[in-house]
């Protein structure tokens, strides 16, 4: 089980960063080919690749980096609510709380890998292609199911672990963006 | 009645302390399950449908371009040539701050992001001066809150994917006010600075000042790629995004040499982390959004409103106190994301220029984030001076004056705001 869960983690930050990654170089390289029309000997080249696909990728690749990066924010605690009340409880209460929103986040993403899953399938039927890539579209809807049922996993695996050890993962917000590298300049 | 009801269940939700995108999304579940006939598979559908759109994906994109700067050297080189052009007037490092948090929210379209940048650079550096701490912390965390009013801004790509607004105008939009707040903060910063004899320093040479400026450069370039590359029509604002999230790749990596290339995959999982947040609230808010529609509930409020013969002026007034309530409960990408699907079809209906009311929200939002117990700027700097919240809290209150008062002019004075998109978009 815990390897499972090591590569697990792995992997689903692996592709996050990859999503990301992929998507800007996508539209930069579009962006970059569109102009290369004004310098002749270049677009001598240039000018045969399509690149009319590139948006489309991008926001697929976007959509597939939100639903698995959604599932690792569970894990690093970047969801957060309005917990000004829930801070007002008494630690007993408060533990009550707590472990219901994270039920709650585990059952409606539950419901959504459900849903999706069902909503696939009849994609699958209809057989679907995407306007520019030409994909069918149910796997590139498979995001839905695949990330929500991550997403579910991950609430349950946060849960577990904030009623055995009462730790919560806790997005720290000053470590926002990198400020350890900045803070040793 | 319906709309009692939705509003009801996701307060209710929400002060469960649940994340917002699942309080959203579950209020939206058992209205579809138990009071109408739409399919619920249809949430699903929605799930994905609502992020299928070119113009949301600027998010990701300015906030991996936000990250490598941050992490990149960029905002150091800006304080130098700040601190070389202010440096030697009375709190001249507080001003040089102020100063730099703009230069840099014009390339970042975050403001805790702008605080951290410019803060944990300039906070103990000004601590060491002998300014008193407080002041450290209140002037740079507030400046920081130009992140989002300066183009390019999270924010306004958020209000403008909620009602359809053009993000460009907006961007521009918010070039004006955004430095007359620098203006104001520098001048205010000047001003408590010379009664308290606040440390000068030396006046930096024309060398000095020349070779900051030149070191600072790429920096100060990307702010021309991406306000002239938008408005100069060479690219969509996401387009801008992605470019701008590439040369900030280059130059934090190759040029300035600051981010090695093995820390990269961090930033590009850092910038995910936060961008997927955002694009999950972001979707459930959509999905919301379309329940309330398919309700008919704005079209009822805007009527509601337009029957009680409210005038602009007063709307506006109760528009700025609900936001300035809701920003003591959530951050500011969730606010818009709720409220203005249900604002903008009143405003449209009394006559309120729709870019107007796009900056009148930001600059609430910055004054939101300026406030407990919610205001990310805040909380991040008080992380960095290492000071308690309450004490936090203390030194920003001044600055929240400020702030609610050049809400209010900006609130009255549209043409702030709408002169500049007006002269450019008129052509």
């Amino acid at each position: 089980m815990r390897a499972f869960n090591r590569i697990l983690d792995h992997l689903e930050e692996w592709l996050v960063a990859s999503f990301m990654a992929l998507a800007t170089i996508v539209i930069f390289v579009s962006v970059v080919h569109r102009y290369t029309a004004d310098v002749p000997w270049i677009w001598k080249y240039t000018q045969h690749l399509n690149l009319t696909w590139a948006q489309e990728l991008c926001i697929y690749l976007f959509i597939w980096m939100a639903k698995f990066g959604a599932a690792y924010g569970v894990r690093t605690g970047i969801h957060v609510g309005v917990d000004v009340l829930v801070r007002l409880l008494e630690p007993g209460k408060r533990r009550f709380w707590i472990t219901f929103d994270l039920l709650a986040g585990a059952f409606f993403t539950g419901v959504i890998a459900g849903l999706g899953t069902l909503f696939v399938v009849r994609m699958f039927g209809t057989g679907q292609v995407s306007p520019d890539l030409e994909l069918p579209m149910w796997i590139v809807y498979l995001a839905v199911p695949l990330g929500s049922a991550l997403m579910c996993y991950r609430f349950l695996q946060v849960a577990w672990r904030f009623r055995r050890t009462g730790e919560l993962p806790a997005h720290n917000v000053a470590h926002v963006d990198g400020m350890q590298a900045e803070g040793r300049a | 009645m319906n709309g009692w009801i939705i509003f009801i269940l996701l307060i209710l939700l929400m002060l469960t302390g649940m994340p917002i995108s699942i309080a959203l999304g579950l209020t939206v579940l058992s209205f579809l399950f138990f009071m109408t006939d739409l399919p619920a598979e249809l949430v699903s559908q929605r799930l994905f449908t609502g992020l299928d759109q070119f113009a949301i994906m600027a998010i990701p994109f300015f906030i991996l371009a936000g990250t490598f700067l941050t992490h990149g050297g960029v905002a150091r080189r800006m304080i130098r040539f700040a601190t070389a052009l202010v440096g030697h007037f009375y709190g001249g490092l507080a001003m040089a701050g102020v100063f730099a948090c703009a230069l840099f929210a014009a390339v970042s379209g975050s403001s805790p992001a702008t605080v951290v940048a410019i803060g944990t650079i300039l906070i103990p550096a000004m601590e060491k001066q002998g300014y008193p701490r407080k002041f450290g912390v209140g002037s740079i965390g507030t400046a920081g809150a130009l992140g989002i009013l300066i183009p390019p801004s999270i924010v306004m790509v958020i209000y403008s994917v909620s009602t359809n607004t053009s993000v460009g105008k907006l961007f521009i939009a918010g070039i004006i006010p955004g430095i007359l707040l620098a203006a104001i903060l520098m001048a205010i910063t000047w001003v408590v600075a010379s009664r308290n004899n606040y440390p000068r320093m030396p006046r930096a040479n024309w060398k000095e000042i020349w070779s900051s400026f030149w070191d600072a450069i790429w920096g100060l370039l990307l702010i021309v790629v991406v306000i002239g590359g938008i408005y100069g029509g060479v690219f969509t604002p996401t387009e801008a995004a992605a470019v701008s999230a590439v040369y900030a790749f280059i130059v934090a990596v190759f040029v300035y040499k600051d981010l090695k290339l093995s820390e990269v995959p961090r930033v590009l999982l850092d910038s995910a982390n936060t961008s997927a947040m955002l694009l999950y609230i972001i979707t459930n808010a959509i999905l919301f959004s379309f329940l309330l529609t398919s309700e008919n509930i704005p079209q009822a409020m805007a009527q509601w409103i337009v029957d009680k013969h409210l005038s602009a002026w007063v709307f506006l007034l109760g528009v700025n106190v609900l936001l300035l309530i809701a920003g003591n409960f959530m951050e500011p990408s969730s606010i818009v994301l709720l409220l203005a699907p249900i604002l903008f079809p009143v405003a449209m209906k009394l006559g309120v220029d729709p870019i107007h009311f796009g900056i009148v929200m930001t600059i609430n939002m910055e004054v939101g984030l300026i406030h407990p117990p919610v205001g990310l700027n805040l909380y991040v700097a008080s992380n960095i001076a290492k000071m308690g919240l309450t004490e936090t809290t203390i030194a920003f209150a001044p600055w929240i004056v400020v702030m609610v008062l050049y809400l209010l002019f900006i609130t009255y004075v549209p043409q702030i705001a709408t002169w500049l998109p007006d002269l450019i978009y008129a052509r």
